[in-house]
């Protein structure tokens, strides 16, 4: 089954360390906001807030609805504070309640627990083209049939433990790193007119690949060829590019363009990037703002990539389509 | 999005690397026999955790700090000798590799400042240093759902193939043993010094570690290259208890609609399954979990079922690769292990057939592996004769 997807709803939450922004959310999802970890928190707010762009009810068990969540760093500031814990204080002081939250998954976990999603529960992580690859793979999901709805994207949380950590060269990204969640209600095209849904767009095509020496200066091809991947059923002459990578990789990214632009035109716009970058929130996020953004009829192609070596690229036709 | 026929995905190669030791051989011959590789630690210091017991890797080709990436490329390049493309530079190959903690031991070392290796400490690390290595140019990701990440590797790599991402893909999982791990599980009163999966007496998990890496093959590239299939891979399934962060779900619903899910994707019905390769972590609540999902949908005592975790530990984020490379040569050979630790099955268990004491040979078309972890993640996998 390829189903094509519809994407319905959506929302970005950038508190930038400030607390969240909970007032519309309900009691009972405030009070778990309250206690679980950063990101997790940051999840279920751009998840609730997503759903309700939607305009889908979030009360009861859905066994066909699921999440696919990309994160660079998941769970590193649990990690670090258990850590921190664990070393101090030995092994009474080990945390049960931190350790639990040591998975990357915790925050998908949370967003099912919270919501009852009872379908795939998915986190991938790809760099910081994490967000972007889950995306993907939640549309492939749909596609197939093995869902009827997702809230698909990514996350990540920032805080001192990993600033010092890229800092140090865990990872070379050429800015700050800013923490965001952003996630899209996913859907196959005909569940989402059944139901009367809004459609915002549509993805028709994503592609994935890996830069083994991403500033290596023959290095592009593999990004190039994702991007083949992405527009390969696209079905337009034209698509505008919003790049979702990181400055560390700019060269990168405008090389594979480039060599892609002598088929179809490409145009550009700006990276992510000077204020902050997102890590694995960043490619959502930059497909939320274009689908503000452009006029319906619009391919918008977001692209990917990171410093780890990650890349990857996502069409979406913006609008309710013909 | 163009899609290949969900039956020409191909397993063409496999690697491991765990307790038992360094290769798939090793691992088989070791499961056949029955032998449980559990003693206490000396990789690390484990004098203050109690219990300190765990299934290490002590293969003396492994001294690097970044243990599980070192598993892991220990593994592919096993794979991708038996699959015959260690030397293939020209095929677009991915990376699916599962963890649920791999960078921790050089996370221990990291104090906030400078260090050498710290590209090494994310999540994602294993699959970078794999790919990196062997030259691989297609899609790179680390599925995380805890303890059913290798088997959710697996699951994704066949979608790229499938969808045509890529024509190959290095897929499975590695995870490690540090005192982050071993302390974490303790707190949790997770462990015991004896992993007794689905024994009356089971008492908890004992950590393992290592690697397994499978490599799925589109069917039409396998052909054009000559290569033999050992199975084909038929069903994927993934679906969430959306209950608890750490308990299992005790009626089994996230675990069964998993099993479901990769059952309807293979177009099997469940009498059509051969062989169950559980998850059977040796903890009171999953074992049982277990029992209630794996009867409720082939019926009571309906399939062989067996559990690795006594003879090689929980590996974690491996545990589903190392189970889908066992998966396949049940498939070859039609002898089924036994499950080390177990002696007298839990009543709780009754309802399953448990292969136990001896390895049982019958004929295998069709085999079922599940896996579950943290945060209510379940995933299951069909792999079926070529």
């Amino acid at each position: 089954m390829t189903a094509p997807v519809a994407i319905t709803g959506g929302a970005a939450v950038a508190p930038g360390g400030e607390p969240l922004a909970t007032g519309a959310l309900s009691a009972e999802v405030r009070e778990r906001v309250g206690r679980v970890e950063r990101i997790s928190g940051l999840t279920l707010a751009a998840g609730l807030h997503a759903l309700a762009d939607a305009g889908v009810a979030t009360a009861g068990c859905r066994e066909r609805a699921g999440v696919v969540l990309g994160t660079a760093f998941g769970c590193f500031l649990t990690n670090a504070e258990y850590q921190e814990r664990f070393a101090s204080g030995g092994v009474a002081a080990a945390s049960p309640r931190l350790f639990a939250a040591t998975v990357s998954n915790a925050a998908a976990g949370e967003l099912g627990i919270a919501l009852g999603l009872a379908g795939p529960g998915i986190t991938l992580t790809a760099g910081g083209a994490s967000g972007t690859l889950a995306l993907g793979h939640g549309a492939a999901l749909a596609a197939a049939g093995d869902a009827d709805l997702l809230l698909a994207g990514g996350v990540d949380a920032v805080g001192p433990a990993l600033r010092s950590f890229v800092g140090a060269g865990g990872l070379a990204l050429g800015a700050a790193i800013d923490e965001a969640a952003a996630l899209v209600v996913l859907e196959p095209l005909a569940a989402a007119r059944a139901r009367g849904a809004r459609v915002r767009g549509v993805v028709t095509g994503h592609g994935a690949g890996f830069e083994p020496d991403p500033v290596a200066a023959d290095a592009g091809g593999s990004l190039a060829h994702a991007i083949g991947m992405a527009l390969a059923s696209a079905d337009c002459e034209e698509a505008v590019v919003a790049a979702a990578a990181s400055p560390a990789v700019r060269v990168l990214v405008e090389r594979a363009v480039a060599s892609v632009s002598g088929r179809r035109a490409l145009r550009r716009l700006a990276f992510e990037g000077p204020a902050g970058h997102s890590l694995g929130a960043a490619g959502p996020r930059t497909m939320l703002r274009m689908l503000e953004s452009e006029p319906s009829g619009t391919t918008v192609l977001i692209v990917d990539a990171c410093a780890s070596g990650h890349v990857a690229a996502l069409a979406v036709r913006v609008g309710e389509p013909t | 999005m163009p899609t290949r026929d969900h039956r020409a995905v191909l397993v063409t190669g496999r690697g491991a690397i765990c307790a038992l030791g360094a290769s798939v051989a090793s691992l088989w011959d070791g499961l056949v026999s029955g032998r449980a590789a559990i003693a206490p630690a000396t990789g690390f210091a484990a004098g203050d955790l109690k219990p300190n017991h765990v299934a290490e890797v002590r293969a003396p080709a492994i001294g690097d700090p970044d243990r599980a990436g070192a598993f892991a490329v220990h593994a592919a390049r096993e794979a991708l000798e038996d699959a015959g493309l260690l030397s293939d530079r020209d095929t677009r190959i991915g990376v699916a590799l599962g963890t649920t903690l791999g960078g921790m031991k050089l996370f221990e070392a990291w104090t906030g400042g400078a260090m050498s290796g710290l590209e090494r400490v994310p999540y994602y690390a294993p699959a970078v240093r794999v790919a990196r290595t062997f030259g691989c140019t297609g899609p790179v990701a680390t599925p995380q759902l805890a303890c059913a990440s290798g088997t959710h590797a697996i699951a994704l790599a066949a979608e790229w193939v499938r969808t045509g991402q890529a024509d190959v893909v290095l897929a499975g999982g590695a995870d490690l043993l540090c005192r982050f791990v071993v302390a974490g599980f303790n707190c949790l009163r997770a462990t015991a010094e004896e992993a007794r999966p689905f024994d009356a007496a089971r008492r908890g998990l004992v950590l393992g570690e290592g690697a397994a890496i499978l490599v799925v093959e589109s069917e039409g590239h396998a052909r054009r290259r000559g290569a033999s299939a050992q199975a084909r891979l038929t069903g994927t399934g993934a679906a969430a208890d959306a209950t608890h962060m750490t308990a299992p779900d005790r009626e089994g619903r996230g675990a069964a609609r998993a099993i479901e899910a990769a059952l309807a994707h293979a177009g099997l019905a469940p009498a059509a399954i051969d062989f169950v390769s559980a998850h059977g972590t040796g903890t009171v609540y999953n074992d049982a979990m277990e029992a209630v999902a794996i009867a409720g949908v082939f019926g009571p005592r309906a399939v062989p079922v067996n559990s690795i975790k006594g003879a090689i530990g929980h590996t974690l984020g491996a545990a589903g690769a190392l189970e889908a490379v066992m998966c396949v040569e049940v498939l070859r050979t039609g002898v089924i292990p036994p499950s080390a630790g177990l002696h007298e099955l839990d009543p709780a268990c009754a309802a399953l057939d448990v292969v136990r004491g001896a390895p049982r040979t019958r004929q295998v078309r069709a085999v079922l592996s599940t896996s579950s972890g943290f945060a209510g993640a379940n995933a299951a996998l069909v792999l079926e004769a070529p």
